[in-house]
């Protein structure tokens, strides 16, 4: 048998089209979002600083009590997020600003106000902040309107949201958003074994490739085969992931957690629900070969664009509005495991991420074996 | 059918849909035997290849292998037959070497003989320079010698050869006709399909000839050319025949079937001694003009045409 191991995995390492989509193409994209970011806070499992941004604070009227609201909102944001640069006047703002000194000018008025020079990633905070707090005082001017009971309740609730939030920042870990990115693409790389899987499974099925038929007329179970060719894809995809791992880490720099067991074991269901998921998929023997391929695209893809591959809130949107697909989309799960390791430290979650993604392991498998159950064909 | 046969099959039935791929076919192969199925492309060959290595589904039939009824778990029997298909089935990614133990490997676990299997049989094919040129790199010749080294690797009791000479150039295609003729005499029974007359008609000591999808005929060249009424075909060239001539020439004794076209008169005969002279002492009291003669045997084409009305490449 372990000649049989020996020669599929020097013919899969081989096809170098396959390990392309399998190894190459998430190392780009890695590489694509982290030159994207700007690589802007990306070690933001937190043990690195935070580049605070600078900007300039412009104090037009600051009798009207949104004017002192916003005022001590930018004071409580201050060393937090922002580096309020000692400017008063506005030319030496606008200066500043196009010289590229600041990232932007908040206006203390009565309508707080902000003034940023260009698209990016530091100005979206700073408009950010700014629908942050506008959003708030909207809620609070409408209570204070409407149900001027409540008002004091609001201000509580408000508090207690936050309180809330900074509970869930365990370890002293703070996330940074982009930080998501790169857990949705390793995820989507653990699917990408979908491809390796298709494409090996086909070789044991006598109705689409010569190759099937060859490898189905030997004395050598079917399943056997079937087992061989899981082991050596398997061992292939772990060390695809952990390579595509360890260039987040060591080359971008990025944390994905201090665990690296947590982090083996996440690679480790990771590549088998791919090379799974590849197997099941190519076991279907009514389907073409195009078929096949492009069912692995969608399920490869599709599960990435929900765990937030392409829009980092998506996950939590789904979360939100339909949380049971979060639950059955295995990206979404490893990317949750990813998030349970790394900045959570919730041993329950990961655990129960894990189980899912073996029992999805089981039923992918089973679909798969009743697949190739059937060993003789009504056409070749 | 004798107990002494390698495969049985019986009535043996296949459809696809509508269309009866195997229409109660009916075959027996002796050990030993070179057995050719000839036939025109979907006559039903490699359907019946197919089904008797248990790949398809058959409607209706049996069929038995070393006298045991073949199932796809029959393992005992696969260990016992090559197969060399008709597409080339080997990996891309692996060497010509790589390719051969592979395949090797599903047959034979012990390492030392499947090394000593794998010499013989790049040896054997030829391929001994190019044990370590990937498939991409060979040309069409070889990598024919290659699927059928990884076939008969294990040196089975059974080779199943289904048109393994198909776009092979004349010079390969000798040696590959003279490596079967071997395999055969190193104890190899071999079944062999091709719709290439020629090449059935060289190496086969028994051939089927199968048609859409029934035996049409069984035996060997010399019995199939029996069975047929042509005994010689005589063609003259550069011959200007008028209707009255050619009615004469129609008329002669065994004259049974006769062609004109582009002065080329293509004179059917059936046996008998001194056909040729009769038709050229014909010419000479005629005092007919011509160019070449040719006196030609039947072929297996001649017998695929009488007995099916078609040429064997329609």
């Amino acid at each position: 048998m372990l000649h049989l191991f020996k020669y599929r995995f020097l013919q899969i390492i081989r096809d170098y089209s396959a390990m392309f989509w399998a190894l190459a193409f998430p190392i780009i994209l890695g590489t694509l979002f982290y030159l994207s970011f700007g690589h802007v806070g990306l070690e933001a499992t937190g043990d690195s600083a935070w580049d605070v941004i600078k900007v300039a604070v412009l104090r037009e009227d600051t009798s009207s009590e949104n004017a002192r609201a916003f005022e001590s909102y930018l004071a409580m944001m201050e060393e937090e997020m922002l580096d309020i640069q000692d400017i008063s006047k506005e030319t030496e703002a606008l200066d500043a600003l196009n010289e590229e000194e600041i990232a932007g000018i908040y206006y203390i008025r009565e309508e707080p106000s902000l003034t940023v020079a260009k698209n990016g990633l530091n100005e979206s905070i700073l408009t950010s902040l700014l629908e942050s707090y506008n959003q708030n005082a909207a809620m609070f001017r409408k209570i204070a309107m409407t149900h001027p009971e409540n008002l004091p309740n609001a201000v509580a609730a408000l508090e207690d949201y936050r309180q809330a939030t900074e509970e869930v920042s365990l370890a002293g870990k703070d996330l940074n958003p982009n930080v998501q990115y790169f857990f949705a693409l390793v995820a989507y790389a653990c699917l990408s074994g979908t491809f390796l899987g298709v494409k090996s499974s086909l070789d044991g099925q006598a109705n689409l490739t010569a190759l099937g038929a060859r490898r189905s007329i030997t004395p050598t179970h079917k399943l056997t085969l079937i087992l061989i060719d899981m082991s050596v894809l398997f061992v292939i995809h772990f060390f695809n992931i952990l390579i595509l791992c360890l260039y987040i880490t060591r080359v971008l720099g990025i944390s994905l957690g201090d665990d690296i067991g947590a982090l083996l074991l996440v690679d480790f269901m990771g590549s088998m629900i791919g090379v799974c998921m590849g197997i099941a998929i190519g076991c279907l023997t009514r389907m073409s070969l195009g078929m096949k391929m492009g069912i692995s695209v969608l399920f490869t893809l599709f599960p990435g664009f929900l765990a937030g591959l392409m829009f980092g809130n998506m996950k939590n949107i789904i979360e939100l509005r339909c949380p049971i697909i979060n639950r059955i989309n295995p990206a979404a799960v490893l990317s949750d495991a990813f998030y349970c390791m790394g900045i959570y430290n919730d041993t329950e979650r990961f655990t129960r991420c894990l189980l899912i993604l073996a029992l999805m392991c089981i039923c992918l498998l089973t679909v798969a074996f009743l697949g190739i159950r059937r060993e003789r064909y009504d056409s070749i | 059918m004798s107990s002494s046969d390698m495969i049985r099959i019986e009535n043996l039935v296949k459809r696809y849909q509508d269309l009866v791929a195997l229409d109660h076919l009916t075959l027996s192969i002796q050990e030993g035997e070179i057995f050719g199925l000839l036939g025109p492309n979907g006559s039903g060959k490699t359907t019946a290849i197919n089904c008797m290595l248990a790949l398809l589904k058959y409607d209706k039939g049996s069929i038995t292998v070393f006298g045991r009824n073949m199932q796809p778990d029959s393992y005992d029997i696969k260990k016992q037959i090559g197969v060399v298909m008709q597409n080339v089935a080997v990996f891309e990614q692996m060497s010509v070497q790589e390719n051969i133990d592979y395949f090797c490997g599903l047959y034979i676990r012990d390492k030392a003989k499947r090394q000593s299997l794998v010499e013989e049989a790049i040896a054997f094919t030829g391929l001994t320079d190019y044990r370590k040129m990937r498939p991409k790199k060979l040309s069409g010749g070889l990598l024919r010698r290659l699927n059928i080294a990884c076939g008969i690797v294990h040196k089975p009791r059974l080779i199943i050869m289904d048109e393994p000479t198909v776009a092979v150039d004349p010079q390969s295609r000798n040696k590959i006709l003279e490596g079967i003729v071997e395999l055969n005499r190193q104890g190899s029974t071999i079944i062999y399909t091709s719709h290439y007359m020629d090449e059935v008609e060289q190496i086969c000591s028994r051939i089927a000839i199968i048609d859409h999808g029934r035996v049409l005929a069984t035996g060997t060249t010399e019995e199939l050319k029996q069975m047929i009424k042509t005994g010689e075909t005589i063609t003259i060239e550069a011959i200007e025949l008028d209707d009255t001539l050619l009615a004469a020439v129609r008329g002669l004794p065994h004259v049974f079937d006769l062609t004109y076209e582009d002065r080329i008169l293509k004179i059917r005969l059936s046996t008998a001694r001194h056909n040729l002279v009769r038709i050229l002492n014909f010419l000479k009291e005629h005092d007919i003009s011509f160019g070449r003669v040719f006196s030609e045997l039947p072929t297996l084409n001649d017998v695929f045409l009488e007995i099916t009305g078609k040429e064997l490449r329609d």
